[in-house]
């Protein structure tokens, strides 16, 4: 198959394609935009549908709606603008409605700047919006997995009728890779059993979240609960790298988990005996492979570009059985290499 | 007049948002607070330390200038202030008339007595010069981008003076950065005038349209002389001035040839057609404001 120096927004867009989504709706914001613009000009060069949004909660809604009937669809912004989406986000998970949202972070609290960061998580991965929900999260790490994991968000969402968040960083957008197109692509079917199509097939559908009955409501979200409890059993995934051995577990993902690739391999030059544990998806968390690691003579370092979001999860994961110890970066700056092995050094020299 | 909007700032040579924040603090003087949703003006002139702003300045989401205007009104209200100090909002059009829309309603259904600038550069250009709802008919856009089976923007521009005069505002004035004068006396008078005033001001972008750095103004002049920009005043709903065009009176072609959002339109098969279309447009300002 054909390999191409490829962008990580315009990758999206490429595995959107093959991953048969039909409807794009979106709203400028940096440094996700090149999502859009490649967006506005593929889609309809091949007869599918792009509407440029008035905002971001329209582009939301509008995804709403292309969902109902059944399409698949997506919409992809930044911090602020997933912020301002997410009352439709949780009407989407409300209506079990599939589609897929890509987030590229850049750094907060509020307009802050476009640089990259982690921030994002706590409001993607927990849920952002009111209510018992929960988003499927993936966080590719590549350009070839900001292709390859847009279309495993679309079966995902398809699967699971949830949104599904993409959840990426400015430098995945923006940095250029090689990047091998997909071997086929996909030609979804409308599910009529849910879906509204104004057909008589699908006339007595409902797509909604209400449930002015106190009672329905509380066996509703049982019934998401469940769904998210399957979810937790069957599509957790991880990347492992010199995991075998390894005492210190690096546990990161996205663009700062490539650095702490590197990091392992000059730790394990000098002897110790470092290995990254990189979740692909961020809900599901890992909560069992890394449960099972607490119960190995390790120590964990959560290195992330945010003020501790994913260490809070690797210590409810583990139950706090092993010390969880903090690389991060805020503002818009990456992790360097001399941060990591140096915190890798610093406990390997606390265990000696 | 004494420029409260200082030099320093990271604006491109010849950008358009300076020079209509210069204006603005001209004609509002140093009682003012301006509010300013984000976009290229905010970007380039506030942070620390190229900070152009010598009057209090606040910063407010892209979608709700017109919201934290009304909150200052109100708690200079509260504060016992009356009307001295003037309460401007200062956005781009795609802040203005698309995501920010509905808090704009908002306000002047409220009455807040609130002055808002829209500096209209027809395009998100702070994001990379996306389409917006002030983005003119076959202006080509990174989402709108010209080519085969289009010949840019399919939509006119969004009539964002009409809505507002349906708000029953008791000023809304056009005007253009081609003439200086006309904008500070405009936004002038609509400071003065107690309750919710607009000001729509045109505003060439040469990063965003394409031409050169010292044509701004000339490029503005001829989207007036053309009749595709009218300016006009309106009190109470109704139009009492206009800016008449006259002996000047150029063709569209003038005007969109000097911008490259328009270069196919001289190029393309079949442009011609759309060509006629423009200038109907002009056409049709110039026989509903009487500009001839």
């Amino acid at each position: 198959m054909a390999t191409q120096l490829t962008k990580g927004n315009d990758a999206v867009i490429i595995g959107a394609l093959y991953g048969g989504c039909d409807c794009y709706f979106g709203y400028p914001i940096t440094p996700a935009s090149e999502i859009l613009h490649e967006a506005s000009r593929t889609f309809p060069q091949v007869g599918r549908k792009f509407v440029q949004a008035e905002s971001e909660e329209a582009a939301i809604n509008m995804v709403f709606g292309a969902a109902s009937a059944g399409h698949r669809v997506m919409t992809a912004s930044s911090g602020p603008g997933i912020s301002l989406k997410q009352e439709g986000v949780s009407y989407l998970a409300g209506a079990q409605l599939p589609c897929v949202i890509v987030d590229i972070m850049r750094a907060g609290p509020g307009l802050g700047n476009i640089g990259p960061e982690q921030g994002d998580y706590n409001q993607v991965v927990k849920g952002g919006g009111h209510g018992n929900y929960r988003n499927i999260v993936v966080a590719p790490n590549s350009v070839q997995e900001m292709c390859d994991l847009t279309i495993m968000a679309f079966e995902l969402s398809t699967k699971y009728r949830n949104p599904v968040v993409v959840l990426a960083d400015g430098v995945l957008g923006q940095m250029v890779e090689p990047l091998k197109f997909p071997e086929k692509a996909v030609r979804p079917e409308i599910d009529t059993s849910w879906a509204v199509c104004g057909n008589k097939e699908t006339y007595q559908n409902l797509v909604t979240s209400i449930f002015l009955d106190f009672g329905e409501l509380e066996e509703f979200n049982y019934e998401l609960q469940e769904k998210y409890e399957t979810i937790k059993e069957k599509e957790v995934d991880v990347d492992e790298y010199m995991m075998d051995d390894a005492e210190i577990v690096l546990v990161s993902y996205g663009i700062s988990s490539r650095i702490c690739r590197s990091a392992v391999e000059l730790a394990r030059k000098e002897g110790i005996k470092a290995g990254l544990f990189r979740p692909i998806t961020l809900f599901p968390f890992p909560e069992k492979e890394l449960a099972a690691l607490a119960g190995k003579d390790v120590s964990f370092i959560s290195v992330e570009m945010s003020n501790g979001q994913l260490l809070d999860d690797i210590k409810l994961a583990t139950g706090c059985r092993k010390p969880v110890e903090l690389v991060n970066r805020m503002g818009g700056n990456l992790i360097t290499m001399d941060q990591v092995l140096g915190k890798i050094k610093e406990v390997a020299g606390k265990e000696e | 007049m004494k420029s409260l909007f200082t030099s320093g700032h990271r604006g491109c040579a010849g950008c358009c948002d300076a020079m209509v924040a210069k204006f603005t603090l001209m004609a509002a003087g140093e009682d003012c607070i301006v509010i300013s949703p984000t976009g290229c003006l905010e970007v380039m002139s506030t942070p620390y330390p190229e900070t152009s702003w010598e009057v209090p300045w606040v910063h407010s989401l892209f979608e709700n200038a017109g919201a934290v205007a009304s909150g200052v009104e109100a708690a200079l209200k509260a504060m016992g202030k009356k009307g001295d100090t003037k309460v401007i909002a200062l956005g781009g059009d795609g802040a203005t008339i698309d995501i920010g829309m509905r808090s704009i309603s908002g306000a002047f259904e409220r009455g807040h007595d609130i002055t808002y600038v829209c500096i209209d550069n027809e395009a998100y250009m702070n994001t990379g010069v996306q389409r917006s709802g002030a983005t003119p008919f076959d202006a080509s856009t990174t989402t709108s981008p010209a080519g085969k089976v289009s010949y840019g923007n399919p939509r006119p521009k969004k009539n964002m003076p009409a809505i507002m005069a349906a708000h029953g505002s008791p000023y809304i004035a056009t005007t253009s950065l081609g003439y200086p004068k006309d904008m500070i006396k405009k936004i002038k008078k609509a400071t003065e005038i107690e309750g919710p005033t607009y000001i729509h001001a045109h505003a060439p972008c040469t990063t965003g349209w394409g031409f050169d750095t010292s044509k701004t103004v000339e490029v503005a002049k001829l989207a007036v002389q053309t009749g595709l920009w009218p300016l006009y005043e309106m009190e109470n709903g109704e139009v009492t001035k206009v800016r008449k065009i006259g002996k000047q009176k150029k063709p569209v072609e003038d005007y969109l040839k000097m911008q490259k959002r328009f270069k196919h339109l001289f190029k393309m098969e079949g442009a011609g057609e759309q060509l006629k279309l423009i200038q109907a447009l002009a056409d049709k300002n110039i026989e509903d404001f009487g500009l001839e």
